[in-house]
């Protein structure tokens, strides 16, 4: 076991051809360490979810390998991303995280339904109680407020155990009290279970909970923080953005 | 605003094709029917206009009795002494009786030459008759000459100077092909041949009167004046103490003669436009269905028109323009496909030997109902969607996410649980009084209602009904908990969905037990009330040869062989309307029927001379035993004393008469002979018997001998005939509830391409979304079966409690059949959403996800 999680090797990523075409991503290297909660953040347009797409096996690089948990899934063929995505990554989107005909806990052990695997009951309840859920299971998400929805997301993200979670934006459509909940419960889940998190953020304060943040402009990786507070955050994105 | 509406269309052409599809399909069966009616309507104009050329026509003045059928008989006949006095006329050119009546002519392959159902005639020939054109050989001569028709001559092998049989007013005749002749219009399959005027007279009138007599004028006198010169002579010339003849310009006989085609046509018309109403009430729920989605997934947009600017009227307007664009493109090609339809079924019947006109049988009628059918059904199935969609608030296009709230099911609930009630009292007074007057037009709209009631509480019924039919699909983790879901997540238009297949499958259930109804009623009537060994049978339009009968009668192991004659007559009593007669020797009462008597003995009866009338038509006439009615048949009117009431769903007509009165009404070469019943001398060999049967009827090439166990198969597979023709017409309906289905899986799933991407992105395969769309697919088709044959079996449960007067009285449900209908349901389920579900499974995970 390798201490790297995910790596992305001189990633490109093109939208388009000839006069109107994009470089999202221009040429990023770099090594996610496992255990970490890694943050990615930039402005608008500068390719930090394209970015994460790409490490996630749900964008397709144009040029430039992705690996993933050692596999190098740049060329898989969509069955075997398909499985990898089922088996050794969890995600948690910014809005529209959970089926809406399922209960709370029918969302959550979907990722175990659909690979057909048996639900570890002790791991379940030990993932439930630590959200606080217990109480919110049989209803259907739209009986649940932002915040809660958002945690049965992660819940449903950590079930499976993948190698690494993938969030983007998980806080964009939360208030601050609900967002310090759910960071909270992600940086708690890479501190005592031993998680991997990479999430994407344009807030500070959210970028702050991790034990790393990466800046992006225009497709390119332009700086990096370890161990960020929202002071230093803000502090190298001024810096990145003169 | 115009052009928002037709962008929209063009931005979402295959959204909207199976929409105009769906109108299409509908459209094109109205127009279809339309346009078969067109041209059987001139196929038959064409046979009048070109076989009807005399100038005037002499008639019996009074309405009469005669050959039993629509149209038929509707005269006194004129005595042929007449054709004398009316050559001497000033003016006349010729005058020709109608002198016709059915033959059967034996082909070069010894069989009967007939296509289906179409009758076989023989006319007496004369050159001077304008409709009929030798083109070779001579005319006949004598007894044993015939000429053929055209087209007849094609089809029966033969070739001029050919010998053959022709059975000719009962009899065998061998007789040889000596001409050809032309008429100048498709005779719609009728097989016809030419005999001498001899022999016309005897088979066809052997009481000395015609249907009809044809006058021919000389150059330069018109049809009125050569009217009016004939009359005073048939008043001087008529039989003493009888109404004389009259005479009609040839104008006037054509009208009447199209008249009475009209009548017969129009329900036929009738009969297949509740067809095509069904298919457009099923297509118009796919309208309806395709507009609330597409409401449903716009109203972002719509917000944002109306944030702009837009009024509710302005948004109500567009939408209602575009179901109209879907109506006029569905309906004009529905028109087409309509036109196609006919003309291959020209072919077809064509191929079966059955000449149709022609013509192409467009006409601006037919174009116009069609469209404005077509358009006008597609409006008002979008006009409640359009009507929410224009009451968007206009702050609706700044939210994020927009969803309509699910309109309260209760008001549509309530509408539904009130009409199944009403339609379910409705049933059950009919069931309790089947007796009362109009209780099948009670039963009829009770049954309207209960369909109606069901599609209102449908919805309701959805949530529960499939939560409980997806139960056992749960184990398809997570494939059954996912479709399960998404099929109760929308019960109202899982419901719509649902309806338009329930319809049909409720037609077809009733069908079905109708048939199976029928099948059974018969064998049980035929069990009860036939103690006969062999019975000889015709095709329906033939009857069986009097020498065939007399041929049988003289085998020595035939006891008795009892012929069942019909004829119509008219009774001046009570409705003054024509009823059907059948003959029958009183002797074969308790020989080869056993009757039920509800009042008086049948056998005395009919010996005494009496008649015995069926126990509904006395009680809907009001008459009882010892009553005088007054018959009418071709002839004298003549009175006869009602001497039982019987209940006999076997002779199945209204009136029984003893063979000599029938005989005295109608002529016997008028009466139609279709069932003669054979008893064998007790002891006999029947199989040895049936051997001696089957050759003795041979030669008259149209009879076939049966047991009685054949007998009730051959009425059996005529049931299974029509049900056929009934399963075709509803499978158009069927056809559309598919792509009513297909409709709605495809637009779900663009409704829910960001929780398909979800799906995706956790890990759901392809194979597996798939499935989900196709498990949803199947519990929507068993659905809508189930419901519909539930409700079609339980209305037709209830036909032979209300009709057990005409004959149905033994209630049999093909479980078998129904069950079939089920499994074909999954198969339908499975068919409809192969398209959505690769359409869903070729969504990139990607923009599934980051879709707006």
């Amino acid at each position: 076991m390798s201490d790297v999680i995910a790596s992305a090797n001189d990633l490109v990523k093109v939208y388009g051809e000839g006069p109107t075409a994009v470089r999202a991503l221009d040429g990023i290297d770099v090594d996610l360490v496992r255990g970490e909660l890694t943050a990615v953040m930039g402005p608008s347009g500068s390719g930090k979810s394209t970015f994460m797409h790409c490490l996630a096996g749900l964008d397709r690089p144009t040029s430039g390998s992705v690996v993933v948990d050692g596999a190098e899934v740049s060329r898989w063929s969509e069955r075997r991303l398909t499985h990898l995505r089922r088996t050794r990554v969890g995600f948690v989107f910014q809005s529209y995280n959970l089926v809406p005909t399922l209960t709370a806990l029918e969302n959550i052990t979907l990722p175990l339904d659909i690979a057909r695997r048996p639900v570890d009951r002790q791991h379940l309840d030990l993932v439930v109680r630590t959200l606080g859920l217990g109480d919110r299971l049989d209803h259907k998400p739209s009986e649940l407020s932002g915040g809660q929805q958002q945690r049965v997301a992660c819940a449903r993200a950590l079930i499976a155990r993948p190698a690494v979670v993938f969030a983007d934006e998980p806080t964009g459509n939360l208030d601050s009290a609900s967002s310090a909940e759910v960071l909270g419960f992600l940086r708690r889940s890479v501190d005592e279970l031993g998680q991997s998190v990479v999430m994407v953020t344009h807030d500070p304060t959210s970028a702050g909970f991790a034990h790393r943040v990466l800046f992006l402009a225009d497709g390119r990786l332009v700086g990096e923080l370890r161990d960020p507070t929202p002071a230093t955050v803000l502090e190298q994105l001024g810096a990145a953005g003169r | 605003m115009n052009r928002v509406a037709v962008r929209a269309i063009r931005a979402h052409l295959v959204r909207f094709c199976l929409s105009v599809l769906a109108v299409a399909l509908g459209v094109a069966f109205v127009a279809g029917t339309f346009a078969l009616r067109t041209m059987l309507g001139s196929t038959f104009a064409d046979i009048i206009a070109t076989t009807t050329l005399g100038d005037a026509y002499v008639r019996g003045a009074d309405d009469a009795g005669g050959a039993a059928g629509p149209g038929a008989g509707t005269h006194n006949r004129v005595p042929l002494s007449l054709v004398g006095p009316i050559e001497q006329v000033d003016g006349v050119a010729a005058a020709l009786p109608d002198l016709q009546g059915p033959v059967v002519l034996v082909g070069a392959d010894g069989t009967a030459v007939q296509s289906t159902q179409a009758p076989s005639f023989a006319f007496a020939y004369d050159s001077r008759d304008r409709a009929v054109r030798l083109v070779a050989g001579h005319p006949p001569r004598g007894p044993g000459e015939v000429v053929v028709e055209q087209t007849t001559l094609d089809a029966s092998g033969l070739a001029v100077g050919d010998d053959t049989t022709l059975v000719v007013g009962g009899e065998l005749r061998p007789v040889r092909v000596v001409g050809v002749a032309e008429i100048g219009a498709a005779l719609a399959g009728a097989t016809v041949v030419f005999v001498d005027r001899a022999t016309a007279e005897a088979a066809f009138a052997p009481d000395g009167t015609a249907v009809s007599i044809a006058v021919n004028a000389e150059p330069g006198v018109t049809e009125q004046q050569l009217a009016d010169r004939l009359g005073p002579v048939l008043r001087q010339d008529a039989t003493p103490g009888a109404p004389p003849a009259v005479a009609i310009t040839g104008d006037e006989m054509r009208a009447e003669a199209t008249e009475s085609i009209e009548e017969v046509l129009g329900f036929v018309t009738t009969f297949l436009l509740v067809f095509a109403g069904v298919s457009l009430f099923v297509g118009a729920f796919i309208i309806a269905n395709t507009f609330a989605m597409w409401v449903r997934q716009r109203t972002r947009e719509l917000a944002l028109l109306r944030a702009v600017g837009a009024s509710p009227l302005q948004v109500f307007g567009s939408i209602v323009l575009q179901a109209a664009l879907v109506g006029v493109v569905g309906a004009v090609l529905g028109v087409a496909g309509g036109l196609g339809l006919v003309v291959l079924l020209r072919r077809v019947m064509a191929s079966f030997g059955m000449d149709l006109t022609g013509r192409v049988p467009l006409d601006a009628f037919t174009v116009v109902v069609s469209v404005l059918l077509g358009t006008l059904v597609s409006v008002a199935a979008a006009a409640v969607p359009a009507r929410r969609a224009a009451l968007v608030p206009p702050v609706d296009a700044l939210r994020d996410e927009v969803t309509l709230p699910e309109r309260s099911l209760v008001r549509r609930a309530l509408v539904g649980a009130t009409l199944l009630l009403v339609g379910a009292a409705a049933i059950s007074r009919a069931l309790l009084r089947p007796e009362a007057d109009g209780a099948d037009r009670m039963l009829g709209l009770g049954a309207c209602a209960v369909v109606l009631g069901v599609l209102g509480v449908a919805p309701v019924v959805a949530r529960g009904a499939l939560t409980a039919l997806g139960a056992p699909l749960l184990v398809l983790r997570p494939v059954g908990r996912l479709a399960r879901g998404n099929v109760v997540r929308h019960p109202r238009r899982t419901a719509n969905t649902a309806g338009a297949l329930m319809i049909g499958m409720a037609l077809v259930g009733a069908s079905a037990v109708i048939a199976a109804t029928a099948q059974a009623s018969t064998r049980a009537i035929v069990t009860r009330e036939a103690s006969t060994d062999f019975i000889l049978r015709v095709a329906p339009a033939g009857t069986v040869p009097a020498q065939a009968v007399a041929d049988v009668r003289a085998l020595p192991d035939v006891r008795a062989a009892d012929a069942f004659a019909t004829a119509a007559v008219r009774v001046a009593q009570g409705d003054d309307g024509s009823f059907t007669v059948t003959g029958v020797d009183p002797e074969a009462i308790g020989r080869s029927v056993r009757t039920t008597e509800v009042q008086g003995s049948f056998r005395d009866a009919l010996a005494r001379g009496d008649v015995a009338v069926q126990r509904t038509t006395a009680r809907d006439e009001g008459w009882r035993v010892g009553d005088e009615l007054t018959l009418t048949g071709t002839g004298e009117p003549r009175s006869v004393r009602i001497g039982a009431v019987i209940d006999s769903p076997a002779f199945g007509v209204p009136l029984v008469a003893p063979q000599a009165v029938l005989d005295e009404l109608v002529p016997a070469d008028q009466q139609q002979v279709t069932t003669v019943f054979v008893t064998a001398v007790p002891g006999t060999d029947l199989e040895e018997l049936r051997g001696e049967l089957t050759t003795t009827v041979l030669p008259y090439v149209v009879v076939t001998v049966m047991d009685p166990e054949q007998f009730v198969s051959d009425l059996a597979e005529q049931v299974d005939r029509v049900l056929v023709i009934l399963y075709a017409l509803l499978g158009l309906s069927v056809v559309i509830a598919v792509l009513g289905i297909v409709n709605t899986l495809a637009l779900s799933v663009i409704e829910r391409t960001r929780e398909i991407g979800l799906l995706r992105a956790v890990g759901l395969g392809r194979v597996q979304l798939g499935s989900t769309i196709t498990v949803e697919s199947v519990l929507t088709a068993v659905f809508g079966t189930a419901v519909g044959l539930v409700v079609g079996v339980a209305l037709a449960a209830t036909l032979p409690t209300v009709f057990a007067d005409r004959g149905l009285r033994t209630l049999a449900v093909p479980w078998g059949s129904l069950l079939v209908m089920l499994a074909l349901a999954v198969v339908v389920g499975v068919l409809a959403a192969v398209w959505p579900a690769i359409r869903a499974a070729r969504l990139p995970v990607l923009l599934a996800v980051s879709a707006e």
